[in-house]
């Protein structure tokens, strides 16, 4: 129950999470070329970019060259890079940005923010982004697969979101986007297993850091079915599920997770030596849970999206 | 005829581990390879790649758009597609001697993946016109890849339909994707009471994914063979 308590705090603070953003309109694009005013913004972790356009073309209006262009349009880029608009704003911050992670009792200004962006409503990079229609579809479509695959990993199955009442399914879409976190717990908790039932396999993605000064920094991602306990004698050999209570279990934590997939970067389960990883703009503890991480911080889509950040 | 083999070949049916994965590709592209006269139904290349988080098979094809395009057509979008192969004959040397063939052609590059969250084969894709053209858009590539009898289908069920577009998973470029999350169902569906080899449980696949959007596998390599795949080696 305790374990409960203080996972719904963290989630609260994980929904509440913010990020000033200060978004500039392409100089090429302008009228007055750099001298358009940015549009500033406190903006929500888990939220995603794209949402931002139809006020940020309503706010450049009287600054863009083509006056043809419409909100859907609209792409982000950071120092030259195009964002991928289907991920929270928060994880990209946490790939581009390059600030440290936070931790307890640091100062949260620092010189990395507000983030600054780019928003480009010209020349859309095919190459690199996929196109977004008026009518948000797309993105929905992107959310939907994102937590159908969460889903699936939790369960085994697709039945929980299949049995979905379209009511709900695009409730959960309409909470993530509004960041109203009881209509989406309410929702999320048809999908999720109760708290007592442990999930099939855990739904969490691994982004490695990019290569310094790299011309195309095109992310790797990791991922392979993790279950929620593995075996506690011989832990170097065994990645393979363990029922949940037996006495040769023990649950997965993040450090035997990032060791078992990464044992490079992660050579210890138990201390980040060379790399360590970021959530939310800070450090998770090696010791946690991954279940545990997973129901508190995913994202909206059901995933926790790690970021693998060097050190020193 | 297919007579189930006595020792099982698929350690999770109706999923494939990667280890099997990669085997069925080797299968299949052996036989593609051995196969008199070479096979592969105007495919332009086919090859196997290791990649971070497995392997992928790629299937190169080109597709001719002559007998789909009508002159209402061409009149509609009459840019993209002659601009481009425009494009793409000024820089071919051999481009007199191909003069007379003037129909657009459309380049499919299949990219067949084993997800790491459905464990099983998934299929992604992406369309160009020619060598230089830019990716073309779901409209385009439904009006030519898609057969008649599957798009009715195929547009009706997600929130855009059965093909999502998407970032692929390793190279993190837009790419169509077939929805994966039903295959391990119509698998089971189709193949549950046999004892599928993975060369085999991949031959299957081809015909439940690839025919829906023009990835046909040639029958004559398989046709005799199904049944004397080597067992996948313990390790």
């Amino acid at each position: 129950m305790e374990t409960q308590i203080s996972l719904s705090n963290i989630q609260r603070s994980v929904w509440e999470g913010q990020l000033p953003l200060e978004i500039i309109l392409a100089p090429a694009e302008s009228r007055t070329f750099d001298q358009t005013d940015s549009y500033l913004i406190s903006y929500p972790r888990l939220s995603y970019l794209p949402s931002l356009l139809p006020k940020l073309r309503a706010f450049f209006s009287s600054s863009l060259i083509d006056p043809n262009v419409q909100f859907n349009d609209g792409w982000f880029s950071f120092e030259g890079v195009p964002l991928k608009w289907h991920y929270p704003v928060g994880l990209l911050y946490d790939l581009y940005a390059g600030a440290d992670p936070a931790s307890k009792g640091t100062d949260i200004t620092n010189e990395f923010l507000p983030w600054r962006l780019t928003v480009h409503f010209n020349d859309w990079p095919d190459e690199e982004l996929v196109r977004l229609d008026p009518d948000g579809l797309v993105m929905n479509d992107a959310f939907i697969n994102s937590v159908k695959e969460a889903d699936f990993l939790r369960n085994g199955t697709a039945k929980g979101i299949m049995s979905l009442s379209k009511e709900d399914s695009s409730g959960l879409w309409k909470a993530v986007e509004g960041v109203d976190l009881p209509s989406f717990q309410r929702i999320s908790n048809i999908l999720l297993p109760p708290p007592s039932q442990s999930f099939r396999n855990i739904p969490i993605r691994i982004f490695l850091p990019l290569p310094p000064d790299s011309d195309s920094p095109s992310l790797k991602v990791v991922q392979s079915p993790l279950p929620p306990f593995i075996q506690a004698s011989n832990l170097s050999a065994s990645q393979s599920s363990a029922v949940k209570g037996s006495p040769s279990s023990q649950p997965q934590t993040m450090g035997t997770a990032l060791h078992s997939l990464l044992p490079n970067l992660f050579p210890s389960r138990r201390t980040p030596v060379l790399a360590k990883p970021v959530l939310h703009g800070a450090v998770v503890p090696m010791s946690a849970p991954i279940e545990e991480v997973v129901r508190s911080s995913a994202y909206g889509d059901g995933w926790v999206y790690v970021v693998v950040r060097m050190m020193g | 005829m297919v007579a189930p083999s006595s020792t099982p070949g698929l350690s999770a049916f109706p999923f494939l581990t990667v280890k099997e994965f990669r085997h069925a590709c080797c299968y299949f592209l052996d036989k593609i390879r051995q196969s008199e006269p070479p096979s592969g139904l105007g495919w332009s290349s086919i090859r196997l790649e290791e990649q971070g988080n497995g392997p992928i098979l790629k299937i190169s094809q080109e597709i001719d758009t002559v007998d789909v395009i009508c002159d209402e057509d061409i009149l509609e979008e009459p840019e993209d597609p002659q601009r481009s192969r425009l494009e793409a004959l000024e820089d071919d040397p051999e481009a007199l001697v191909r003069s007379a063939d003037t129909s657009p052609r459309l380049r499919v590059e299949y990219d067949i993946l084993l997800s790491p969250s459905y464990q099983v084969p998934t299929l992604y894709f992406t369309l160009r016109w020619g060598d230089s053209g830019g990716p073309v858009d779901r409209d385009t590539m439904y009006k030519y890849l898609v057969p008649e009898q599957y798009k009715k289908e195929l547009m009706g069920v997600g929130v855009i339909g059965g093909i999502s577009i998407n970032y692929h998973p390793e190279h993190g470029t837009p790419a169509f994707f077939v929805h994966p999350c039903n295959t391990a169902d119509a698998m089971m569906h189709i193949a549950g009471w046999q004892n599928l080899t993975p060369g085999r449980y991949l031959l299957i696949w081809f015909g439940l994914i690839g025919n829906c959007v023009s990835l046909q596998v040639p029958h004559e390599p398989f046709a005799k063979e199904v049944t004397q795949e080597p067992k996948v080696p313990q390790r």
